[in-house]
């Protein structure tokens, strides 16, 4: 609130940047956290839809299955052998990440299987398969 | 403070846009020995290359699943289930299986895939 006294705008004294500088920091404080949280996969595939599938607050490691086969984690395209190391190194940093599996609707049961073994071998015993919620919540 | 609380608020908008991931509990068969020796025995459902679903050896409509489970369900409540998927089943049909299974009331869900 301006006092009643100061008639001209010229008259304050410039911008408080406390508040700014706090949001700032919790904005940068917020993108490290969620940075290191969600390990995205990189690409959007048409996922199952199911009634029962629940939110999962932990399922951070995302490994997304495309409808020719091809698997996408941590923001790039890897071939199915090198996802047992990849998960083995995260499982390092974070052991209580779990892993959601997406797959394309039209994407092979085979494949799937093979990438949730890999995840179990890599550590990661918490293993979903990926799918919308169709439930009304 | 006001400042700091719709902080706090915008934080926490943005976390619930952020995480939504949402997905099924499935286990995998360990090992090809203890998948026989789980407590209780399990169902086997069997989802075919073509999306054709065999219920507990019966040929079964992706609709009829539910109510099948709810009956073997009934029967004995210990019994987890075995989706046993074709290699080249879709997943689309095997998510919708697991899907009917839970509605049916069992949630202890085996994956696994025949070659």
């Amino acid at each position: 609130m301006r006092a009643p006294h100061h008639t001209n705008e010229s008259d304050s004294h410039g911008i408080d940047l406390a508040p700014m500088l706090d949001f700032v920091l919790n904005l940068l404080i917020f993108f490290i956290i969620t940075t290191s949280f969600v390990k995205e996969s990189g690409i959007v595939v048409a996922r199952p839809e199911a009634d029962t599938a629940e939110h999962k607050e932990s399922g951070n490691i995302l490994i997304s299955i495309r409808e020719n086969g091809d698997v996408w984690m941590d923001r790039r395209q890897v071939d199915l052998r090198e996802v047992r190391g990849i998960i083995e190194r995260m499982h390092v940093e974070r052991p209580e990440d779990s892993v959601v599996v997406i797959a394309d609707k039209a994407s092979k049961a085979g494949v799937v299987a093979q990438v949730m073994d890999e995840v179990r071998v890599g550590g990661i015993k918490d293993v979903a398969l990926g799918a919308t919620s169709t439930a009304s919540e | 403070m006001l400042d700091f609380v719709l902080n706090l608020l915008i934080f926490f908008i943005i976390t619930a846009v952020f995480v939504k991931e949402s997905g099924m509990e499935l286990n995998r068969p360990s090992g090809a020995a203890d998948q026989v020796a789980e407590g209780g025995g399990s169902i086997p459902i069997l989802v075919l290359e073509d999306g054709g679903v065999i219920v507990d050896g019966r040929p079964t409509d992706l609709r009829a699943v539910q109510a099948n489970i709810n009956r073997l369900h009934a029967v004995n409540p210990n019994k987890g289930v075995l989706v046993i998927a074709d290699q080249d089943a879709q997943t689309g049909v095997v998510a919708a299986v697991v899907d009917q299974v839970r509605l049916g009331g069992i949630y202890n869900i085996t994956f696994s895939t025949s070659s």
